[in-house]
C-alpha cells in the first residue's frame, strides 16, 4: 500500500511502490490528464509537479513522492481558471491536445522560476515535444500568462 | 463570408441527406441515432436533450450538441463542422458543444463514398454542403413546430438566438425541441448564409478540455472492471508466434497469442508492459525476412528503377513514352527514408466482447473500417457492434489502421464481459509501425530557349493499396504530387515502379506529396537556374495560367522580401505545392552556422484553401503541418536492419522542440470563396524543397536525399551541432539498436539522452 498527496488530497492505492508515478496516478488514482508518451522522460507528456517542481512522473517512482505535494493538471485550478490555462484558450494552443497537459504544467513551473521569461529562457525551460507543432502559441501564451 | 459551396459531388450529397433525414427521421430513426454515445467518463453529462435529426440535440437547459461523423485529432474539424450547422441552425456559439458519433452510415463522408473515416483533407469537403443543409433543416423543423405551438403563421416566425419569434411572443428552441422532432423535414430548406460563423476564426469547442486534463483520448478510457492489455510484436518484419505461447508471468492475468503478436492481460498497464517485455516468445520469420535493410532496400530500388515494370500515371503534350528534350536534360536521382507516425497518443483500444455485442472505444481515423474489424472477428451483426471514437493524440494516417483494433477485439474475446484496454508501448508503436514509404525518384528535366519545359520523372516506391489487399496497378497514393502539377510543362511523362519492399508501409501525413513535392520543387529550382532564372520568376511564367497558384507564390515571396536579398550569410530557398484543392507556397530562410548544421529563421506561407471556415483553424494546420514537415526534412528516418525498425523511441526519432522552432508567418488567400480544400496536410510537402533550395543559393550544394541534415554531411550519421536551431541532429544511425528491449515496457535506460 502506498500513500499518496495529489493535488492536496490523500490517496491510498494497492500498487507496488516501484511503480512510476506517471502510472499510479493513471490507472490507480484515475487522474488521467498525466499522458504516457515514451516512458524514458523525453517527450515530457507525463510533466507533473513535485513540491512545486516539474518532474516527469513516468520514470519516478512511487515512493520517491511520498509525502511530497504533487500537482497534476486536474489540480491546477478548479475550472480551467489557472491564469496559463486562459492563455492556453486565449491563444488556441492545443491542436490534438495529447501532450498539453505536460507542457502546460512545464509552463507553470518556468513561471514560477522566471515570472517574465524571455525567449531564450522559454526555449531552455519547455522542452516538452508537441507532434502537432504548437510551439509557436505556447510561447505566445507563455508571454501572455507572464502579463497576467 | 456568404454564397454558395459548389461541391463536385452533389449525387453524394443528396444521399448524405437522405440517409440523414429521410431515413432517419422516424422515431427508430431517432433512437438509432443517440443511442450509442460513449459513456467515457468526462463526457459531459446528458440531461434532459432531445434529438432533432440524427445531428442536433437541443436540452431544456439551451445547449445545443452537434453531432458529427469525424475524428478529432487535432485539426479543430469537430468544431469547424459544428460551426457549418451553428450558422444555419441559428444558436449561439457559447451554447454548442460537439459529439463524435458512433460508426454508421447516418455520418459517412459524401467524399468517402459514405463510409465514415477521417483522412485525406476530405472532411470539409466532403461534409460542409450536407451539414449545412442540416442545420437548415433543423431550424425549419423549430420554426415549423413555434408555428404549431404559438399557432402563428410559419411567414412571421424568426429564428434566431436559440429562439423562435414572432411578433406575438417568443419560444426557446429547448421548449420546442420535442414538437422539432415531430416534423417533416423539408427537402430544400433555406439557406441563411449569414456569415455569422462560417469564415469566422470561432474558439474551437474542444480546446478548454485540453487545458484541464478533462479531455479523453482513447488512452484515458476508463471502464468498471476493466483489464489491461500490452503486447509484443513481432520484432522483425512478417514473423509470426512459433510454437507453444510462453506462460504467464508472475502477477499478470493471462497471455493471448495473436499470430503476429503475443499479449499480457493484467491489472494495470505498468504491470502489463513489464510483463510482456519478459516474455520469450519464438518466431517464426519469413524467408530472408532478417536481411531487411535500408541498404538491401535500396538496392532493390535501383535494380527496379533500371529494370522493373513501368506504368505511366501521366503523360502531358507528348507521346507516351517519349520526351522532348531541348538541349540536355539534368538528370537526377532522389532518395527517401522510411518515416513514423509517433503519434504523441500510442496506439491504443480498449474492447469489451460478450456472447451478443462488441463494443470498442478507439482513437480511430475509421469508424465503418473498425466495425467492419470487429463484425469479422465476432461473426456478430452490425447492429451488435458500437464503435466510439474517442479523441485522438495525433493520427497522421497511422489510426486508419486495424491491426491495433483487430488485437484488442481478440484479447477482450478471451475474456468474454470483462473490458480490456490494450496499450502499445512506445517502443511497440515505433517497432511495428506502418511507416510512410521511402521512395527512389529519377528526374529529367530540360527547358529549351523559349522556356518550354520537358519533364519526366519515375516514382519506384511500395504501393500502399497493395500492401492494404488492392491492386499492383498504379498507386494513386504513392503518386500523388507528382502528377497534376499545375506547371504548364511542355511535355511530361510520370511513370510508376511498385516496389514490393519487406517494410509494412501506410498513410502518412500528405504521403506520396511529401515524397514527390520534393522532387518537383527541387528540380524546377534547378532548371530555373540551368536557365538562368531566378526561381520566383521561373514559377511565376510556368504558372501564369493559373491565377491561384500564382498568387500564393506571389504573396509568400512578398511575405518573405523575397526581392530583398536577406542578411549576410543567409539564402531563401521557395516551394510550392497544390494538393487536397488547395494551394501553398513556402519560402524558407536559413543559414548554415557550421558544417552540417543549419539553422532555420524564418516559414513564410501563402494559403489558398478558398474558403476558410475557421481561419484560425487553417492557420494552426498550416503552422502544425510545417512543424511536422521540419522535423521530417531535417531529421526523419526509421533505418532498417535486420528486418526490423531501429527507432524505439523519442530519444532517437528526432522531432522539432521549441528551442528548433523558426518564426512561422502564414497568409491566406481567399481565392475563391466557391472552393473548399483540405488545410490538413498541404504545408508538410513544401518544407525540405524549400530548405534544400535555400542550401543550394546558400551554398551550391544541391541535397537530393532526407532528411537533409544527414544529406548535408555527405550520409552517415549526422552528428550533433552548435546552433541553436535544427543543428542539433541525433540520427541514429543505420546500425545498432537491434536488440533493443523495452526496459521498464517503456524504453531503455541506456539509449535515452540523445536529445536531452
Amino acid at each position: 500500500m502506498l500513500t499518496l498527496k495529489v493535488n492536496g488530497k490523500s490517496y491510498t492505492v494497492d500498487a507496488p511502490d516501484s511503480t512510476p508515478l506517471l502510472w499510479v496516478l493513471r490507472d490507480h488514482i484515475g487522474l488521467t490528464g498525466t499522458k504516457y508518451g515514451c516512458g524514458i522522460e523525453v517527450c515530457g507528456a507525463c510533466t507533473v509537479l513535485v513540491d512545486g517542481e516539474a518532474e516527469k512522473s513516468c520514470d519516478m517512482e512511487a515512493r520517491e513522492a511520498v509525502g511530497k505535494n504533487i500537482t497534476t493538471i486536474e489540480g491546477l485550478s478548479p475550472d480551467g481558471s489557472h491564469p496559463v490555462q486562459k492563455a492556453w484558450v486565449a491563444e488556441q494552443v492545443p491542436q490534438c491536445g495529447f501532450c498539453q497537459s505536460g507542457m502546460i504544467m512545464s509552463a507553470v513551473s518556468l513561471l514560477r522560476r522566471k515570472p517574465n521569461p524571455t525567449d531564450s529562457d522559454i526555449d531552455s525551460g519547455v522542452n516538452n515535444l508537441c507532434v502537432c507543432g504548437t510551439y509557436q502559441r505556447v510561447r505566445a501564451a507563455i508571454h501572455r500568462a507572464a502579463k497576467g | 463570408m456568404t454564397g454558395t459551396i459548389s461541391t463536385r459531388d452533389d449525387a453524394a450529397v443528396d444521399s448524405f441527406d437522405r440517409r440523414g433525414f429521410l431515413q432517419r427521421s422516424g422515431a427508430a430513426g431517432l433512437l438509432y441515432a443517440f443511442s450509442i454515445v460513449a459513456p467515457v467518463r468526462g463526457a459531459r453529462a446528458a440531461g434532459p436533450s432531445q434529438p432533432i435529426g440524427a445531428f442536433v440535440r437541443i436540452g431544456a437547459d439551451e445547449n445545443v450538441t452537434i453531432l458529427v461523423g469525424v475524428s478529432e485529432m487535432g485539426q479543430g474539424i469537430a468544431s469547424g463542422i459544428a460551426q457549418v450547422v451553428a450558422e444555419e441552425l441559428m444558436v449561439d456559439w457559447s451554447r454548442v458543444s460537439v459529439e463524435t458519433v458512433n460508426a454508421g452510415t447516418t455520418y459517412g463522408n459524401p467524399f468517402l463514398r459514405g463510409t465514415q473515416g477521417t483522412f485525406g483533407s476530405l472532411s470539409m469537403r466532403g461534409y460542409f454542403a450536407p451539414m449545412r443543409k442540416a442545420g437548415a433543416t433543423v431550424r425549419e423543423m423549430l420554426r415549423a413546430a413555434a408555428a404549431q405551438a404559438m399557432n402563428a403563421p410559419l411567414s412571421s416566425l424568426i429564428a434566431a438566438n436559440g429562439r423562435v419569434s414572432s411578433a406575438s411572443g417568443t419560444m426557446t428552441y429547448g421548449q420546442l425541441a420535442a414538437l422539432a422532432a415531430q416534423q417533416t423535414p423539408m427537402d430544400k430548406p433555406p439557406l441563411l448564409g449569414t456569415g455569422r460563423y462560417v469564415g469566422v476564426s470561432l474558439p474551437r469547442t474542444d480546446i478548454p478540455a485540453k487545458t484541464t486534463g478533462a479531455a479523453i483520448f482513447g488512452l484515458d478510457v476508463r471502464l468498471p472492471g476493466m483489464l489491461y492489455a500490452a503486447v509484443v510484436n513481432s520484432p522483425v518484419f512478417g514473423g509470426t508466434v512459433s510454437g507453444a505461447l510462453p506462460p504467464t508471468p508472475s502477477g499478470s492475468v493471462a497471455v493471448v497469442g495473436l499470430d503476429t503478436a503475443v499479449a499480457v492481460i493484467a491489472r494495470d498497464t505498468y504491470t502489463a508492459f513489464r510483463a510482456a517485455q519478459s516474455l520469450a516468445v519464438k518466431w517464426q520469420l519469413p524467408a530472408g525476412a532478417s536481411g531487411v535493410s535500408t541498404a538491401s532496400v535500396l538496392t532493390q530500388a535501383q535494380d527496379l528503377m533500371a529494370t522493373g515494370e513501368v506504368q505511366t500515371a501521366e503523360t502531358v503534350g507528348v507521346a507516351q513514352g517519349t520526351i522532348v528534350a531541348a538541349g540536355t536534360p539534368l538528370d537526377r536521382t532522389y532518395s527517401f527514408p522510411y518515416l513514423a507516425h509517433a503519434c504523441m497518443e500510442v496506439l491504443n483500444c480498449t474492447a469489451l466482447v460478450t456472447s451478443t455485442s462488441c463494443t470498442i472505444w478507439a482513437p480511430t481515423q475509421a469508424q465503418t473500417s473498425t466495425a467492419a474489424t470487429a463484425a469479422r472477428l465476432t461473426g456478430l451483426p452490425a447492429s451488435a457492434i458500437t464503435v466510439n471514437t474517442t479523441l485522438l493524440g495525433g493520427g497522421l494516417g497511422r489510426k486508419i489502421e486495424q491491426d491495433f483494433i483487430s488485437q484488442a477485439i481478440r484479447i477482450a474475446q478471451t475474456v468474454p464481459g470483462t473490458p480490456v484496454k490494450l496499450t502499445w508501448s512506445r517502443e511497440q508503436d515505433f517497432g511495428a509501425d506502418q511507416y510512410r514509404s521511402a521512395a527512389l525518384v529519377r528526374a529529367r528535366a530540360s527547358v529549351d530557349a523559349v522556356g518550354n519545359v520537358s519533364w519526366w520523372t519515375r516514382l519506384v516506391a511500395p504501393s500502399y493499396a497493395y500492401q492494404h489487399g488492392g491492386s499492383t496497378g498504379i498507386d494513386f497514393i504513392a503518386i500523388a504530387g507528382a502528377t497534376g502539377l499545375p506547371y504548364a510543362f511542355a511535355g511530361k511523362l510520370v511513370e510508376y515502379v511498385r516496389h514490393p519492399a519487406a517494410v509494412p508501409v501506410g498513410s502518412w501525413r500528405a504521403i506520396g506529396c511529401s515524397i514527390n513535392t520534393f522532387v518537383a520543387e527541387t528540380m524546377v529550382d534547378e532548371i530555373a537556374a540551368a536557365a538562368g532564372s531566378d526561381p520566383l520568376a521561373f514559377r511565376q511564367k510556368l504558372l501564369a495560367d493559373n491565377p491561384r497558384a500564382l498568387a500564393v507564390v506571389n504573396a509568400a515571396a512578398s511575405l518573405a522580401n523575397w526581392t530583398t536579398p536577406p542578411a549576410a550569410g543567409r539564402a531563401r530557398g521557395l516551394a510550392f505545392c497544390f494538393s487536397d484543392n488547395a494551394y501553398v507556397a513556402m519560402v524558407v530562410e536559413l543559414s548554415q552556422p557550421t558544417a552540417g548544421s543549419l539553422r532555420i529563421f524564418t516559414v513564410s506561407c501563402a494559403v489558398d484553401v478558398g474558403m476558410a471556415v475557421n481561419p484560425d483553424s487553417v492557420i494552426a494546420q498550416i503552422e502544425g503541418g510545417v512543424v511536422h514537415g521540419l522535423s521530417a526534412a531535417l531529421w526523419g528516418e526509421v533505418p532498417i536492419s535486420n528486418g526490423r525498425a531501429s527507432v524505439r523511441n523519442f530519444n532517437n526519432y528526432r522531432m522539432v522542440r521549441m528551442r528548433d522552432m523558426p518564426t512561422i508567418n502564414v497568409r491566406l488567400i481567399d481565392g475563391n470563396p466557391n472552393s473548399l480544400g483540405g488545410a490538413g496536410e498541404i504545408s508538410v510537402p513544401p518544407v525540405a524543397p524549400a530548405i534544400a533550395n535555400a542550401v543550394a543559393r546558400l551554398t551550391g550544394q544541391r541535397l537530393r536525399s532526407l532528411p537533409l541534415l544527414r544529406a548535408l554531411t555527405g550520409g552517415g550519421t549526422s552528428s550533433g551541432s552548435t546552433s541553436g536551431t535544427a543543428g542539433s541532429g541525433s540520427g541514429s544511425g543505420s546500425s545498432g539498436s537491434t536488440n533493443r528491449s523495452d526496459s521498464r515496457g517503456t524504453g531503455d535506460r541506456s539509449e535515452r539522452g540523445e536529445d536531452d
